[in-house]
């Protein structure tokens, strides 16, 4: 064991003492990254599920409370982190083929495209503050006006920043990852001669995006 | 159990390199990566929780001395209680025979160099202990007096103490068990020497698992309603506050969620370890390989279907309390197997009563207790009458400390040798296991008696019922017992490093597995000096053959092989 | 297991593009059937509220996309059971938390009418004024001869 044996290859990745060889070492690395997935879709799914259970006892009074919140706005965001999406498959798609400059151009967009997204949800938060709808002691909700009722308001937006906030989290840490990476990249750094890291990132990035498909109808698109 | 392909010359094991001894820098232990010194780390991290937890119980076991209680007003025995159960739950229970005994243990059982992610190993200590900070933090600048379960609305909207502080430390050591967890994981899938099928691994990686999956599976649930909590706390969201629309029965099935499947965070590890100690000091094969490896996976996901048996008083649905009731009883089943396997384990083999085993027959009676005191609590009829009482505290320390501590007790003796490469001393050993046995039943069983007539948990006055009295200092007098007893391996385990003429070899006790059979006492840097590669069952002991050693050495004659059975029977 | 370099699957670029395609086309899809209650009037509104059929509707498209980007995006389609068996149970483990809505479904089934109680739902109510059944009237406590107590 031990020594492994280098191939003469200068464009193989290198494999970490722990492994056998490097199929070994891209296959623990995925498998590693979706039991980390599972833990996020049960981190959501609490969430989720908190939102079910009220959205279930409120269904009326979240009518009204949706209309607080811009479904044009929701869905140019939606567009963004699709096609973000879409770009970081393309940079593993790049990666697999070690283009690298493809690989950087198309994690670029995807930085681009996540700090979109942080924006046009910052103008929205900003909105939602100067309306005094952020659920603090400062919160208000005219009932007379538009119906509903104001806890059940409360409760609404608390769970709209809660899990909007959560997933805004999950793009910063997303960004400052994809910026690394890139970092990497450009560097040349010996990792990067294995397609898996830009694989991994990819992953998450998509299971952000995969959070954002279920939150965009549950808060701006709800039926009457 | 295995064939080894290759072995350099052994050098003397005097001035052999090993793990230990192969850098001594500070900085070589604060930031390796290899996984039997984040073990070592752990160790000494979980050592220090243990005991300041117990000094906390230490205080409330002195208070209910009295029926009017002896030194500490309400809030502050409040406050003892929480920091009892958040620093034992949290940061002893839960670490320590996944994070100290599992880090050691699982790459070596399975013939790997290292875990799968070393780097995220070692972190994991760092988070695990930057939130013990911040928990003992918020414990001694103001403390917390909501329990270690932090029942909403009181946490919420009304304590007044340091809950958002701690709450933070214990979202971020979710992070760390999470961690542990994905290391696990990945290890055991895909890090296996060749020869090593699932159902040729040691039932302690099997247990180990399932512990993953159920870590992976329900940390995060708690992780974010605790967080909730915080936010609840600074913004009044409400989620869990019925003023405002919110439904604080709702914290209660997101907190049972994993706080239940957290029991067998704790004890699943610890069920590993007895199959281990029992198969090496019976010298006989595990009985039942496969049942009791699928009964851990079998409690890792029925586990998950009993959360409401914690709530049958507060106002969850009748319905809802009777499919609880239904699922509560049936998790108990593969628990019996397991007992039932060990049991038949022990039957016809060379039982050997060293330190280990001790601990580990301490283990099954003790659990068997708790398990059986569990069946009364899930039942909802018996339930409602010793919910809160001192029967649950009893029934949960029988398990926890009875079945969890016990284990690890069990296990750090077990793998001493191959830690530290010393040997302890075997009659300190003996002795501390059995003043533990002693100490701990004198200490829980008065409770059992306490919660059947009524005693409530977490009061520390019982001026209603003063004949109590008598159970409560038979309690107290029995902790310091206990205390005693656990005081006992923190000296003469340490004392064993400390002297020369302890040296372990490889394999002290004659077990088998890779990391006796295969692996020098303390191992090497990346564990083993050749790959090792499994042929052998597991546990592929021989009473016979060892019988007819010792037998061949006090010049007996030897037992044939043809009837085994013959020598027992005649 | 081939050691070649490129033996990973490699997602071509146009199946990429068809699958983001078709996940903008879902998205549009989904915000016009949230807006049922607008175009559709009247033919089920006498049957059965809207908000059953559009809720189901947009969950359903939810579903599929996720299920797009996971099997394409994510690459679990191409990839080795293990990591399918982890990507299914986790969302299998997720719906199993629906568990707790027996709760508060059967809450309202309760023989004796306690804190629960808003007329259908699970959810406890502080007021009175939300339409919810007044709480239940005990008995005041009787005295040792017989008169309420504090009544004198
Ligand atoms: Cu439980």
């Amino acid at each position: 064991m031990a020594t492994h044996a280098h191939t003469a290859d200068p464009d193989a990745p290198a494999v970490y003492e722990q492994f056998e060889d490097i199929d070994q070492q891209q296959e623990t690395y995925i498998l590693g990254m979706w039991s980390f997935l599972v833990t996020e879709i049960m981190f959501f799914g609490a969430l989720f599920l908190i939102y079910s259970i009220y959205r279930w006892q409120y269904q009326g009074d979240f009518y009204i409370f949706h209309k607080e919140l811009d479904y044009v706005l929701g869905g140019i965001n939606t567009t963004v982190l699709l096609a973000s999406s879409f770009s970081v498959a393309l940079a593993v798609h790049y990666a697999q083929l070690k283009k690298k400059r493809q690989q950087l151009l198309a994690l670029g967009f995807t930085l681009l495209c996540a700090f979109g997204f942080l924006i046009i949800k910052a103008i929205e938060y900003g909105k939602k503050f100067e309306h005094s709808k952020f659920p603090n002691d400062t919160f208000v909700w005219d009932a007379a006006k538009y119906g509903g009722d104001p806890e059940h308001a409360r409760l609404f937006f608390s769970l709209y920043f809660s899990m909007t906030g959560l997933h805004g989290l999950h793009v910063l840490i997303g960004i400052l990852v994809i910026g690394y990476l890139m970092y990497l990249i450009a560097k040349d750094h010996p990792v990067i001669t294995d397609y898996v890291p830009t694989e991994l990132v990819g992953l998450y990035w998509h299971f952000v995006d995969l959070v954002w498909i279920f939150l965009y109808p549950l808060f701006y698109l709800i039926p009457k | 159990m295995s064939a080894i392909l290759e072995r350099t010359a052994a050098p003397d094991p005097q001035v052999k390199k090993n793990y230990l001894n192969a850098d001594h820098t500070l900085a070589s232990w604060l930031l390796t990566t290899d996984h039997k010194r984040i073990a070592v780390l752990y160790l000494i991290g979980v050592t220090v929780m243990f005991f300041l937890g117990s000094l906390a119980a230490a205080f409330v076991r002195f208070e209910l001395t009295s029926p009017r209680g002896q030194i500490l007003t309400h809030e502050t025995y409040n406050k003892m209680f929480t920091a009892h159960g958040v620093i034992m739950i949290f940061f002893f229970l839960i670490p320590a025979v996944p994070a100290v005994l599992g880090n050691f243990l699982i790459p070596m059982m399975i013939g790997a160099r290292d875990l799968a992610f070393p780097r995220l190993n070692l972190a994991s200590w760092y988070v695990w202990t930057i939130s013990a900070v911040i928990v003992l933090t918020g414990l001694i600048m103001g403390g917390v007096d909501t329990g270690w379960t932090f029942y909403t609305p009181l946490s919420s909207l009304y304590s007044n103490t340091q809950v958002s502080l701690v709450l933070v430390g214990l979202f971020l050591s979710g992070f760390s068990s999470i961690m542990t967890g994905v290391n696990f994981i990945a290890t055991i899938h895909k890090m296996r020497a060749p020869g090593m099928t699932w159902f040729k691994l040691p039932l302690y990686v099997w247990s180990h698992y399932a512990t993953s999956v159920i870590i992976i599976l329900g940390t995060p649930v708690v992780a974010i309603t605790l967080f909730l909590v915080v936010l609840e706390r600074t913004f009044r969201i409400g989620i869990f506050s019925p003023e405002l629309g919110g439904d604080p029965v709702l914290f209660q099935h997101l907190f049972w969620f994993y706080s239940h499947p957290a029991v067998y965070i704790m004890v699943l590890p610890a069920m590993g370890v007895i199959s281990e100690v029992i198969t090496c000091f019976s010298r006989r094969q595990i009985f039942g390989y496969r049942f009791v490896a699928m009964s851990s996976m079998a409690i890792a996901a029925i586990g998950f279907l009993v959360w409401g048996h914690h709530m049958y008083v507060s106002s969850q649905s009748v319905l809802q309390g009777l499919i609880f009731s239904l699922l509560s009883f049936l998790v108990a089943v593969p628990s019996a197997i397991k007992v039932f396997n060990w049991s038949l384990t022990m039957w016809r083999g060379s039982v050997q009563f060293s330190t280990p085993m001790i601990y580990a027959l301490a283990f099954i009676g003790l659990f068997v207790i708790g398990g059986l005191t569990g069946l009364y609590l899930a039942a909802i009829d018996t339930d409602v009458h010793l919910t809160g009482t001192y029967f649950i505290v009893a029934h949960f320390h029988y398990v926890m400390v009875g079945g969890a501590i016990l284990a690890f007790l069990g296990g750090i003796h077990f793998w001493w040798p191959k830690m530290f490469g010393k040997m302890y001393n075997e009659f300190w050993g003996r002795l501390s296991a059995m003043v533990i046995f002693l100490g701990f039943n004198f200490t829980f069983f008065p409770q059992f008696i306490l919660g059947y007539l009524g005693m409530p948990r977490r009061y520390h006055v019982y001026y209603f019922a003063p004949e109590w009295q008598f159970y409560h200092v038979a309690s107290s007098l029995g902790s310091t017992i206990l205390g005693i007893g656990f005081l006992m391996p923190a000296f003469y385990l340490t004392a064993s490093l400390l002297r020369k003429d302890n040296v372990a070899p490889a394999n002290p006790w004659g077990a088998k597995g890779l990391e006796w059979e295969n692996a020098s006492s303390p191992p090497v840097t990346l564990n083993f000096e050749s790959q090792p590669i499994v042929t052998e069952n597991p546990y592929n002991y021989d009473p016979i053959e060892d019988t007819n050693k010792v037998r061949r050495e006090a010049g007996l004659p030897e037992i044939p092989r043809e009837d085994p059975d013959k020598e027992v029977h005649h | 297991m081939a050691s070649t370099p490129h033996a990973h699957h490699v997602t071509p670029i146009p199946v990429l593009l068809r699958t983001f395609f078709l996940l903008l086309g879902l998205m549009l899809l989904t915000i016009f059937a949230a807006q049922a209650p607008y175009w559709f009037p009247g033919m089920f509104g006498w049957m059965i509220p809207y908000w059953p059929l559009t809720n189901a509707i947009a969950l359903a498209i939810a579903i599929a996309k996720a299920v797009l980007v996971i099997s394409i995006f994510m690459g679990v389609k191409y990839t080795t059971n293990l990591v399918k068996l982890y990507a299914i149970g986790g969302f299998v483990w997720f719906l199993l938390l629906y568990v707790m809505l027996v709760d508060y479904v059967s809450r309202p089934w309760e023989p004796v009418r306690g804190w629960e109680a808003v007329p259908s739902s699970g959810l406890p109510r502080s007021k009175e004024s939300d339409g919810g059944v007044p709480y239940p009237q005990f008995p005041a406590p009787k005295g040792k001869d017989g008169h309420e107590a504090g009544s004198h």
